[in-house]
């Protein structure tokens, strides 16, 4: 993800309708890019403290306790997410850079009161265990969420280096962390955990705030309703609503699931074949970024700025059918690396288990999430696309449909018993995918006429 | 006033009475206030609302109905949305446009009329469909292909946008009006005029129209003169291309709404003939057209005819603001020569100072530069009762007028007239029909900026008593004659009459 804040810059740079270049918004979504690094980190926590196939039991309290709080931290942040990306690239575009950092600390500001009321509720009120463990979790809670946030900024950054450093060795901490203090058993995981998110968190503050500077210290311009797209709070919340729903159902059915640590439940059974699934998006993530952040974006900026500057008809239509290539060609990337990722993965999937030392058992599960995630990028790529060209209302329609199939389908799948299981969220991100590629597509054909007439 | 559902006469207004004040506001004033038999409801469409303060003027009894729409105040559209549009409604509005592009080629009254009055409705083409709708996309695509693909296509877009929106405004407003009219009158063409032919169709009630100023022309100016301020620095070959075509649009826009307009009224009136002929020029059916001149109470003017002094005063007094369109310094530089001549000559300069301080300034300047002081005097606003019997020639250099009321003041209080052969000023000094003319010339019409003609003018009639007592004769003559308000006001009463009866 450090691509975009170069290229976004050069966005801004540009002179672009300001309506337009708010499509900004797509670093939200991107977002949840960070999060496979946390998968991939408490994966390799699990497996380092493996000894002989055998894993001790805190290992899996530990990993459903950083899943939880990975779960709730996004959820709570994903109101503002979308919106307070767009309300920062609204400013950046209005070169009212001092704006961002005073902001910035107002939003933190307010995820810590809202993160750490939730926590220490929760914690106080249903939690057992230790106050060490208690107090671990209130902190990560506060931690992960304040993550979420200051990530959106980095988006606008052009320092990626320093921004993948960070991200490097926040997590080389954490799994080194674990490592260290994994004789300690859970609270020695989770202290490792949070030890890491920690100084992860700490470089990424002194990055951003190194690169902009403010008089104030805080605002909450971000909450006034003359400044910001309510539509993006619920878009946002529907899209997290939407990734954990079909989890949450699978937690919370007693049939496929149990305590792991009170109250948190998990389904071991359901949640590692789809957090193994979801390294797998990486190779697609990557092809995603690079075709639309950068031939995308360049076609995109020569589009609106040719019709600012007063461009012929014939010369914008060109320049129409150059962008409408250029994501053509986009999606056919996305699908053919993804798609031969998950065919090698199908293929070799079972060795691939074998030599990380998991159970075939999950074999079945793994596969059809494979394919689950795998459409999930594509469905990326096309709220992305909504963003960019600020069709927000069909961006929300669409995460309300994700959730609410999702919901249904996961239902309906337990119902028809475990052959089914995976098929819930798999089906639900097919079907948003495709309403999304017909809605983009139909979008993207009446593109010229919307934007002289509707806008 | 309480608003009635009924009036003999709705008068069109576009941005005058009452509200503000000028020639034509006095002008409705006085119709309104000398026809009590006749009851008026009035439509005022301006600008902004926020540009008009309080009414200048008090209604007289009879306007029974009074409303007011702003044009350019933002228009109520619903959420843009997507639709197809009726695109027969399209297909058949291209008649017309085409008509506007070439006036020769004629058009039947019935397509301008089903055009006009479905124009924002369900049944025809409403707002939005206009504004958001495939069918107007289409053609606006079209239509820019074929006339102006070289240039920018946004401003394109938003110049049709701009054009379009205050039909629709207008065509709300004629939908929207209650009142049963026995008779439309429009003072001008433009949006108060196609307000008028709006109502016309759907009413099917006459429409009169009444030009003062020749609306087309007073816009082409405007336009002009807002293009070359806004973008003279614009040198870039391809944008100035792209304006020269928005302006042509706009002009070509006020051209086709009198060109509405005319083919709406009847009968069409003006006040001189210049203004008749160019009405023709600009697509009016010479059959319809009249000239009815303004006129005025001589009654107050007579007296001061006694109050003059036996010997004609030698003053020549230029009455009216002191503004640069009244070319005041050909004024003041013809005084050197007069004065060269008739040494106790004086020229006043009567009006208020307070529109254009610095053009006042460059004035009294100019008066010092020639070594005039004490020769040419400033006095500032005056009652026209007091100055008139004191001057001896009434001197107008102005570069443009329409019809100067204060020639007929002059006329009336016996005062020869020395003016620029500008707007009506030769057909009220000379005379209009060959009975006219043989009244004799009430002063001498003199070419425009040209102080020694101006100057040789005033010698002429100052030196000359035969000559001054006989353009007094005439002046009493002709006005008595053609500029009485009696004269006036018969002439659109039989137009009245003869508009609510048919």
């Amino acid at each position: 993800m450090a691509g975009i804040g170069f290229r976004l810059r050069e966005l801004v740079k540009t002179d672009t309708l300001s309506g337009l270049m708010q499509a900004y918004s797509i670093a939200g979504v991107i977002s949840s890019g960070p999060w496979v690094l946390s998968i991939v980190g408490i994966l390799l926590i699990g497996i380092i403290n493996t000894d002989n196939a055998s894993t001790p039991f805190y290992v899996g309290q530990f990993q459903i306790s950083v899943t939880y709080l990975m779960a709730i931290s996004l959820l709570i942040t994903s109101p503002l997410q979308l919106m307070f990306t767009r309300f920062i690239a609204d400013r950046v575009y209005e070169k009212k850079d001092d704006q961002v950092l005073p902001n910035l600390t107002g939003a933190i500001f307010l995820v810590i009161i809202v993160s750490g009321t939730l926590a220490g509720l929760c914690l106080y009120f249903l939690f057992s265990g230790s106050v060490f463990y208690r107090l671990l979790m209130f902190c990560g809670l506060m931690i992960l969420s304040t993550i979420w946030i200051v990530v959106i900024i980095l988006s606008g950054l052009k320092t990626y280096r320093e921004i993948l450093l960070a991200f490097f060795l926040g997590y080389g901490i954490t799994v080194w962390a674990s490592m260290e203090l994994g004789a300690f058993g859970l609270e020695g995981l989770l202290s490792g955990f949070i030890l890491g998110q920690s100084i992860l968190l700490f470089i990424l503050l002194v990055v951003v705030y190194k690169n902009y500077s403010s008089k104030k210290l805080i605002a909450f311009d971000f909450l006034r309703r003359n400044k910001i797209f309510p539509s993006l709070a619920i878009t946002g919340l529907l899209y997290s609503l939407a990734i954990w729903s079909d989890k949450f159902i699978f937690w919370f059915n007693p049939q496929t699931s149990a305590t792991i640590i009170s109250p948190l439940r998990g389904s071991e059974l359901y949640d590692l074949p789809i957090f193994l699934a979801y390294l797998s998006i990486i190779p697609g993530m990557a092809v995603f970024l690079l075709r639309m952040e950068t031939d995308f974006v360049e076609q995109y900026t020569k589009f609106y700025s040719a019709i600012n500057k007063g461009a012929t008809f014939q010369r914008i239509s060109q320049i129409y059918h150059e962008m409408l290539e250029t994501i053509r060609r986009g999606f056919v990337e996305i699908f053919k690396v993804q798609g031969v990722t998950v065919i090698i993965l199908l293929a070799f999937g079972d060795k691939l288990l074998a030599w990380v030392g998991i159970s075939p058992f999950y074999r079945v599960l793994l596969n059809i999430d494979l394919v689950a995630v795998a459409i999930q990028v594509l469905l990326l790529a096309v709220l992305n696309l909504l963003f960019y060209f600020d069709y927000r209302k069909d961006a929300l329609y669409l995460c309300l449909l994700f959730a609410v199939s999702n919901i249904l389908f996961t239902l309906l799948s337990q119902y028809l018993g475990p052959a089914f299981y995976g098929y819930g969220f798999a089906l639900s991100v097919a079907l948003t995918t495709l309403a999304g590629m017909v809605t983009v597509s139909k979008r993207l054909d009446q593109l010229i006429y919307e934007t002289f007439m509707l806008r | 006033m309480q608003s009635q559902s009924s009036a003999d006469i709705a008068l069109l207004l576009e941005g005058t009475y009452p509200f503000v004040r000028g020639g034509v506001s006095g002008w409705v004033h006085q119709i309104v206030e000398n026809f009590p038999q006749y009851t008026f409801a009035i439509i005022f469409l301006g600008s902004r609302e926020r540009d008009y303060a309080e009414q200048k003027y008090v209604l007289p009894e009879n306007v029974v109905h009074l409303e007011c729409h702003y044009l350019w105040d933002s228009f109520p559209l619903s959420e843009p949305k997507a639709c197809e549009g009726r695109h027969a409604y399209v297909k058949e509005s291209m008649k017309l446009h085409n008509w506007f592009r070439n006036p020769c080629s004629g058009l039947d009254e019935e397509v301008i009329k089903e055009l006009l009055v479905s124009l924002g409705e369900p049944s025809g083409f409403t707002a939005e469909e206009f504004f958001y709708s495939q069918a107007a996309w289409q053609q606006l695509c079209e239509c820019y292909e074929k006339f102006n693909a070289n240039n920018s296509f946004v401003d394109y877009v938003w110049t049709i946008k701009a054009l379009h929106a205050p039909l629709f405004m207008l065509a709300r407003v004629a939908h929207q009006f209650t009142p049963r009219i026995g008779a439309f009158h429009s003072i001008s063409t433009g949006f108060a005029g196609l307000l008028g032919t709006l109502l016309h169709y759907m009413t099917g009630r006459p429409l009169i129209l009444t030009e003062h100023g020749i609306y087309t022309k007073e816009r082409k100016i405007d336009l002009q003169s807002l293009f070359i301020r806004e973008h003279r620095d614009l040198l870039g070959n391809a944008l100035n291309k792209g304006m020269q075509y928005q302006e042509h649009l706009w002009i070509r826009y006020f051209e086709s709404l009198g060109r509405l307009v005319y083919k709406a009224s009847n009968p069409i009136t003006s006040l001189y003939e210049k203004n008749r002929e160019r009405q023709i020029v600009d697509g009016a059916d010479y059959e319809r057209t009249l000239v009815i001149p303004n006129g005025m109470k001589i009654e107050n003017f007579v007296d001061l005819r006694d109050k003059r002094p036996k010997d004609v005063p030698l003053v020549v007094g230029l009455l009216g603001r002191i503004v640069p369109i009244k070319d005041v310094k050909t004024f003041i530089r013809s005084m050197p020569s007069i004065v060269a001549r008739l040494p106790e000559a004086e020229g006043w300069l009567i009006g208020p100072e307070d529109e254009d301080k610095e053009y006042v300034q460059e004035c009294r300047n100019l008066v010092e530069e020639l070594g005039l002081e004490g020769k040419v005097r400033f006095l500032g606003f005056q009652k026209i009762s007091d100055v008139l019997p004191r001057l001896g020639l009434l001197v107008l250099t102005s570069i443009s007028e329409a019809f100067p009321l204060v020639i007929l003041e002059a006329f009336a209080s016996g005062l020869p007239v020395v003016s620029t052969d500008v707007g009506a000023c030769r057909e009220i000094i000379e005379g209009n029909s060959d009975e006219d003319r043989a009244l004799g010339r009430a002063g001498i019409v003199t070419p425009m900026a040209n102080p020694e003609a101006t100057a040789n003018a005033v010698i002429n009639l100052l030196t000359d008593t035969e000559r001054w007592s006989l353009a007094q004769q005439a002046g009493f003559k002709r006005i008595e004659r053609y500029y009485t308000q009696s004269r006036m006001l018969d002439s659109y009463k039989a137009i009245y009459d003869q508009a609510l009866t048919r």
